[in-house]
C-alpha cells in the first residue's frame, strides 16, 4: 500500500519534473517565435520521452550522494527494511512530497528553480527527521566530489557562471561574425540553430532528469522486496517514468516559460542560438565528466550570459537576483517541507500515516492549481511583453508581487 | 582533496568544454550565415554586394562542421545512456565501453 503511494507520488514528482523544466529549453525558441508555443512544448515533450528511454544506466544510487539510506551496491540499508521497508518508505515518500510541493509553488510564482534541489532538498529533509543529522551525506569521504556540499550547493554557484560565461562568449562572437548581414538573412538562419540546439538539450534532460525518478522508484520496490536487482530497472518504471516527464514537458510550465523566456532579457533568434548552444554544452560537458548539475541553473545562467554578450541588451538583474534568491532556499525549503511531512506521517504511523501525508499533498496541489487560475498563464499570452503589464492579462503582476 | 578542489577541477575543464563547443560551434554558425549572406549578394547584405558564388559553398562546409558536431553531441547522449562513451584516442570518434 505504501509502495503504491510511494510509486504514485515519484511518478506525480517526475511529472512537476517535466513541466517545471521545459522553460530550460524551449524558453528561448518561444520568445523568439522560432517555434509556435504548442510546437515547442510538443517537440520538447517527444524529445524528453525518447531521452528517457535511452537512459538505460543505473541511477539506483542516485540519491547516495545526499542521504545515507542505501549501501554501496545500491540495496537498501537492513536497518530500514525490517518492517517491510516501512521506514525506508516513509523517508522516501515524505522526501517527494517536499519536492513536488516546492515544485509547485515556485511554478505557482513562475520562478525557475531546480528540480533535482527540490528532490534532494525533501529527501535530506525527511532523512533528517527520521534518521538524524548523521543520516545526511554532507561533505563526502574525502576522495571524489560527493555529499550535499560536492554535488549539489557548489554545482550550483558555479554551473550558471560557466554557463553565463560559454553564452556571453557566443552571443559576442555571433554578432561580431554578423555584422553587415541583413537582419532578415540572420533571423531566418539563427531561428533553426536555435531550434537544433533546443533540441539538444531537451533530449539530455529526458536522460538526466528521468533516471532519477526511476532510481526512487526502484530503491522503493526493493526495500519493499518486490525487486532485488540492483543492475537493473524494471521495464515498466522506466516506460512509466518516460511517460511522466514528457507528459509534463508537454503540458508546459508556461509561468516559468514567460519569466525565463520574456523577463530576463529580450531574446533575439542569434541570443537565443547562443544560450542553447552554451545550454547543451555545459550540460553534456559537465555529465561526461561526473560533474552533477542542475539544468535549471545552466539554462538561466546561459539566457544571462546571452543578455550580457550582446552590445546594448538590457538585463533585468532584479528578476535575476529574485530567481537566484529561490535557488539559495529551494534545497532548506524542500527539506523542511520533507521534514514536517516525515513527523507527520510517523505521528500518524504506518499505512495510515503515509494516507495521511498522500491526501495532504493532493490538498496542497490542488490547492495552488486553483490559485494559479486566478492568474493564468498559458500557450496564448505568454509572450506578452514583461512591462508594462497589459491590463487583460494581469499575470505578470502577480508573479512580480512576491 | 576538499570539495572545493575537485569542483574546481572540474569546472575549468566544463569551462573549456564549453566555449569550444558551446561558443565555438555558434559562432562557425554565424560565419556560415555570413558567408551565405556574401555568396547571395544583393538584399542579403546592407551593402547590397555582388553575389559570390564562392561564398555558397563555404557556406555549406561551415554549416556541415556544425551538424557533425551536433550529431556527435546526440551520439554521445545515445551512448552513454546504454553505458558505452566516445573516444577520441585515435584522432576519429569511436564509440567504446566506459
Amino acid at each position: 500500500m505504501i509502495l503504491a503511494l510511494v510509486v504514485v507520488t515519484a511518478l506525480g514528482f517526475d511529472f512537476t519534473n517535466g513541466f517545471h523544466d521545459t522553460a530550460n529549453a524551449m524558453a528561448t525558441s518561444i520568445a523568439t517565435r522560432a517555434l509556435r508555443p504548442k510546437t515547442a512544448v510538443a517537440l520538447s515533450g517527444i524529445l524528453n520521452l525518447i531521452g528517457a528511454f535511452l537512459s538505460v544506466e543505473v541511477a539506483l544510487t542516485v540519491s547516495n550522494a545526499v542521504v545515507r539510506i542505501q549501501n554501496a551496491d545500491g540495496t537498501p540499508k537492513e536497518s530500514l527494511t525490517t518492517d517491510g521497508g516501512t521506514a525506508l518508505l516513509l523517508i522516501v515518500l515524505a522526501g517527494l512530497i517536499g519536492g513536488i510541493v516546492w515544485n509547485l509553488f515556485t511554478w505557482l510564482l513562475g520562478l525557475p528553480s531546480s528540480s533535482s534541489h527540490a528532490l534532494f532538498g525533501g529527501l535530506v529533509g525527511a532523512t533528517i527527521a527520521g534518521l538524524g543529522w548523521a543520516g545526511v551525506n554532507w561533505n563526502g569521504n574525502g576522495t571524489k566530489l560527493d555529499g550535499v556540499v560536492g554535488k549539489v550547493i557548489l554545482p550550483a554557484l558555479i554551473s550558471p557562471v560557466i554557463a553565463g560565461v560559454v553564452a556571453a562568449v557566443g552571443t559576442w562572437l555571433i554578432y561580431k561574425a554578423t555584422v553587415g548581414v541583413a537582419a532578415r538573412f540572420t533571423e531566418n538562419g539563427f531561428r533553426w540553430g536555435q531550434i537544433g540546439s533546443a533540441s539538444l538539450v531537451s533530449l539530455a534532460h529526458g536522460t538526466n532528469d528521468a533516471q532519477k525518478t526511476m532510481g526512487v522508484i526502484t530503491l522503493a520496490l526493493i526495500a519493499a522486496g518486490d525487486w532485488t536487482d540492483t543492475k537493473n530497472i524494471p521495464f515498466w518504471v522506466k516506460a512509466a517514468c518516460a511517460v511522466a516527464i514528457a507528459l509534463g514537458t508537454y503540458l508546459g510550465g508556461w509561468r516559468i516559460i514567460r519569466t525565463l523566456g520574456k523577463g530576463l532579457v529580450e531574446i533575439a533568434p542569434p541570443q537565443g542560438m547562443a544560450a542553447e548552444s552554451s545550454s547543451a554544452a555545459v550540460i553534456l560537458a559537465s555529465s561526461h565528466l561526473g560533474f552533477a548539475l542542475s539544468t535549471t541553473h545552466v539554462a538561466t545562467g546561459s539566457i544571462l550570459g546571452s543578455g550580457v554578450g550582446k552590445p546594448g541588451a538590457q538585463v533585468r538583474w532584479r528578476v535575476a537576483g529574485r530567481m537566484v534568491a529561490t535557488w539559495l532556499i529551494t534545497l532548506p525549503a524542500a527539506a523542511v517541507v520533507g521534514a514536517l511531512t516525515w513527523y507527520l506521517g510517523n505521528f500518524v504511523g504506518g499505512v495510515a500515516g503515509a494516507i495521511v501525508i498522500f491526501v495532504l499533498l493532493l490538498a496542497a496541489a490542488t490547492g495552488m492549481w486553483l490559485r494559479s487560475r486566478h492568474a493564468p498563464v498559458d500557450h496564448n499570452n505568454v509572450n506578452d511583453e514583461w512591462e508594462p503589464v497589459p491590463a487583460s492579462a494581469p499575470a505578470p503582476s502577480e508573479k512580480v508581487a512576491l | 582533496m576538499s570539495n572545493l578542489g575537485f569542483a574546481l577541477e572540474g569546472a575549468w575543464k566544463v569551462l573549456l568544454a564549453g566555449l569550444i563547443l558551446g561558443a565555438g560551434l555558434p559562432a562557425v554558425f554565424a560565419l556560415g550565415i555570413r558567408s551565405m549572406a556574401f555568396g547571395a549578394g544583393g538584399d542579403a547584405e546592407v551593402d547590397h554586394a555582388a553575389p559570390h558564388p564562392v561564398g555558397r559553398l563555404v557556406a555549406y562546409v561551415l554549416f556541415a562542421v556544425v551538424v557533425l558536431v551536433a550529431l556527435l553531441g546526440i551520439t554521445y547522449i545515445v551512448a552513454s545512456g546504454f553505458g558505452k562513451t566516445i573516444s577520441f584516442e585515435h584522432v576519429y570518434p569511436a564509440i567504446v565501453d566506459k
